[in-house]
């Protein structure tokens, strides 16, 4: 049996290489393999093999990098927080499987696998260990790409083949407690026990852990103190810390910690002596794994169906989140049979979400932000601790811009394997792409208007030395005029970010069709998703120039003149808006032109 | 109501369809067959403004489908030989969406008879993850004739449909063109172009053999035999094979 999989998965890999580089003929796949493998060289591998990541952490340590700490070993205090949390996010994640799944016992076998393997004659546990084998493979590939994300983590240990070996027995020990999980849910399924008393049996038991753990501490640590004298990230850190080494949380967390113990190891004989414990909680759920074996046969073939589903929704351009299981749901708004039919395409393009993306819970957490940022300015206690989060929604919202585009994708990307439909109505191309494109819109500017929203509450101008500029551009006055400006200055921002994605798809078809492969990916993959993205970042650069100068050439005018901030403020937000409106309307007509003339027999080939 | 002109379509090096011009004008119903690579297929996406024409006019309606594009589309309907449907909207918000496209007012009244014809009443609330193929073909066909068109393109109606649904279909079809609607459609089954089709066009290579009334193109390859049917027909006019 083990010899079998061993020539499958050695045939498969070796087809799959040749298959990588026989493509590489093709410019689109050699100029992506090129780029893929120069960011993996200057930012993974040749750090790595320059001991590059070494030499980083020693300076971090030197410097008090991390947090201040003298001598050459890796701080002891940072690498107890790292295991703490490390562990404390092993927990969540297995509270989130022994809660949320609903499967039934089964086992990740490709439709291919059961097709070939289930009436073969081989016994269960030969079919089980098969999968657990393979899945050791997936596991040690897994472990490869993680050593390499995580060369750059000061507090995981220096050398990459410990860390490497510590993923290895992270991510075994993962799939083999989400197998256990699965059979024996299904045991007690079976049993009698119904969904919703088992989360609130496992809700309740981690309820009683967690309050008995709060008795058991010292009352002067029973919440973080921020007294001014620490950064507000160490003292939650540290207070964390103590939470999860007081039992009996301790006890729950310490299987994770044992498992955590070798990835964390400074050096050999430090991982030789976590390899011990590591292993045994290994053991252990190999053990129960195999113990607790039932009839996996009906749900591994609706989960290898569930997941063909998804493959070909994603080739398909539906989305990685398409529920072949989905049921229909009111439309999100009412939409007569006259009126602009683009917001046909909003209407439909929203049905196609979250059912929870909708007004009242933006409303919802408008309100959660604005009573949590009052509540925490009348309680001096958190007040620095809001100073400490105050940077952070402006840095989402510049995540929001840059990447949001990559995920908020129920736009022309989406429906171009409906275009062949999309042609035959009798709307302008540039209706089409503005309809398609007002989702994405709408669900980003929502997001950003938020953050923004979260920005105005958590920022303190007291808490920053500000030059005398800086004072009166923080004045009350000019923020709010600031956060008007801003918001008003989203919708359009957030569209022409989204523009250049959709040129993308109906510019370079085939190229934008190359980089929605799953389970097909590789470097070259890699390098085509990093140009998109570096063309992305170009165009946004290059178009948001001349709204920028509107808005420094104003404010430089009106403070010449010698009137206040917030006018030139305004008036640059009125040029800018003005300019990116423009620029939208000359992408929208240049998209739909090229809709029109979008050929797809010819070129909507992958 | 429907005019062809000098229609070409290349693609690259490769010419799909040459220089075809033909009318089909109101009640009609034009059957394109052809053996496999003949052109059908791009004939009748270039007819459906879902393709761009290398060369020659098409008018649907009266309007060019190259220069007054959106006021051509307003009047026909095309119905894929695969259902395209949205993943994310049941059978009735199919149907609102497509109202609201094609400016439908008062959509429901139209919509809950043609789902009560079409015998999908009660799936009106599903998804099409939920529906058969055959339903789903139907969902397809009940988006297409809401705004009532005038022009209707079929690219192989009966595929994945069971015998009632073939026969349903062909009423379908017929009573579209007794109401004055122009029809062409696609399909290797040469028993429904028979008994559904007025007039037929036989493509090859991108090229027209033959086109005509039934009677016609039967008097022209029957070379004299009485009750000569389609298949012989079509055999005989190209000539037995896809070359």
């Amino acid at each position: 049996m083990l010899s079998a999989l061993l020539y499958l998965r050695l045939t498969s890999l070796r087809n799959w290489v040749r298959q990588r580089v026989l493509r590489l003929k093709q410019p689109k796949y050699l100029a992506g393999a090129i780029v893929g493998a120069a960011y993996l060289w200057f930012f993974f591998l040749g750090p790595a093999a320059s001991g590059g990541g070494a030499r980083r952490k020693a300076a971090a340590q030197a410097a008090g990098g991390v947090w201040p700490q003298a001598g050459g070993a890796l701080p002891g205090h940072v690498t107890g927080v790292a295991l703490a949390i490390g562990a404390l996010v092993l927990l969540v994640v297995v509270v989130l499987a022994w809660v949320l799944s609903q499967e039934r016992a089964s086992l990740g076998f490709s439709e291919a696998e059961i097709a070939f393997l289930f009436p073969a004659p081989v016994t269960r546990q030969a079919l089980v260990h098969f999968r657990l084998v393979d899945a050791q493979l997936r596991s040690l590939i897994g472990a490869l790409f993680l050593t390499l994300v995580s060369s750059r983590w000061a507090f995981a240990s220096g050398s990459p083949v410990i860390r490497a070996l510590g993923w290895w027995l992270i991510l075994t020990a993962f799939n083999l407690h989400l197998a256990g999980v699965r059979f024996t849910l299904t045991r007690l399924a079976d049993a009698g026990l119904g969904t919703w008393r088992r989360r609130t049996l496992v809700l309740g038991l981690l309820a009683a852990v967690l309050a008995a753990t709060w008795a058991w501490l010292p009352e002067t640590q029973r919440a973080p103190v921020f007294d001014g004298t620490r950064e507000g990230g160490r003292v939650l850190a540290e207070w964390a810390t103590a939470l999860l080494g007081t039992a009996p949380l301790g006890w729950v967390v310490q299987p994770a910690k044992w498992l955590l113990g070798p990835f964390f190891a400074a050096d050999l004989r430090a991982f030789l002596v976590a390899l011990g414990p590591a292993l045994l909680v290994l053991g252990v759920h190999y053990v129960w794994v195999v113990r607790s074996v039932v009839s996996f046969e009906e749900g591994s073939i609706e989960r290898a169906e569930k997941h063909a589903a998804r493959v070909a929704a994603v080739r398909s351009g539906r989305g990685a989140f398409h529920d072949p299981a989905a049921k229909g749901r009111p439309g999100p708004f009412l939409l007569p049979g006259t009126g602009r039919p683009e917001l046909a395409f909003l209407w439909k393009n929203l049905l196609s979400t979250w059912s929870w993306l909708n007004v009242r819970v933006w409303a919802g957490g408008a309100v959660v932000i604005v009573a949590a940022g009052w509540w925490a300015r009348s309680h001096p206690a958190w007040q620095q601790g809001l100073a400490a989060l105050a940077a952070m929604p402006l840095v989402l919202i510049g995540y929001v811009i840059v990447a949001g585009p990559q995920f908020a994708r129920q736009d022309i990307r989406q429906d171009l394997p409906n275009a062949d439909i999309l042609k035959t109505y009798p709307l302008a191309g540039w209706q089409i792409v503005l309809g398609e494109m007002l989702t994405p819109v709408t669900i980003l500017t929502g997001v950003i208007w938020l953050l923004l929203l979260a920005a105005a509450v958590t920022f303190d101008p007291a808490a920053i030395k500000l030059p005398s500029l800086g004072r009166e551009l923080f004045a009350p006055g000019t923020r709010a005029v600031l956060l008007a400006a801003a918001a008003l200055l989203t919708p359009p921002l957030v569209a022409l970010q989204l523009l250049v994605p959709n040129a993308a798809a109906l510019v370079f078809p085939t190229w934008f069709q190359a980089t929605r492969q799953r389970g097909g990916g590789g470097v070259d993959i890699l390098g085509q998703r990093l140009i998109f993205f570096g063309a992305q970042l170009l165009t946004m650069l290059l178009v948001l120039l001349p709204a920028a100068l509107a808005v420094a050439g104003a404010v430089f005018v009106v403070r010449l003149a010698g009137g206040p901030l917030a006018l030139g403020v305004w008036l640059g937000a009125g040029g800018a808006l003005t300019i990116l409106l423009g620029e939208l309307w000359a992408g929208l007509l240049f998209l739909g032109r090229r809709f029109e003339q979008f050929d797809l027999s010819s070129e909507l080939r992958p | 109501m429907i005019e062809v002109t000098g229609l070409a379509k290349r693609y690259g090096d490769f010419t799909a369809v040459r220089d075809l011009s033909f009318t089909v004008g109101p009640g009609e119903v034009l059957g394109l067959v052809g053996p496999n690579g003949a052109g059908k297929t791009s004939t009748l996406r270039c007819l459906a403004g879902i393709i761009p024409a290398t060369a020659g006019t098409v008018r649907i309606g009266g309007n060019d489908l190259a220069t007054d594009p959106v006021a051509a589309k307003r009047t026909l309907a095309f119905f894929p030989d695969e259902p395209r449907l949205f993943d994310y909207l049941t059978v009735r918000q199919h149907l609102n969406f497509v109202a609201r496209v094609y400016g439908v007012a008062h959509h429901e009244a139209l919509a809950q008879p043609l789902l009560e014809e079409l015998e999908i009443a009660d799936k009106a609330d599903e998804l099409p993850g939920a529906l058969s193929r055959g339903m789903k073909q139907k969902l397809a066909i009940a988006c297409g004739l809401l705004h009532g068109p005038k022009v209707m393109f079929f690219d192989e109606p009966l595929t994945g449909l069971d015998p009632l649904g073939i026969r349903r279909m062909k009423d379908s079809i017929l009573k579209r063109a007794r109401d004055g609607a122009a029809i062409v459609l696609s399909s290797h089954l040469l028993h429904l172009l028979e008994e559904v089709c007025s007039h037929v066009l036989i493509l090859k290579k991108g090229g027209k053999i033959a086109a005509g009334t039934i009677a016609e193109v039967a008097a022209r390859f029957s070379q004299g035999e009485a009750d000569v049917n389609l298949e012989e027909i079509f055999i005989r006019a190209t000539g037995g094979s896809e070359n």
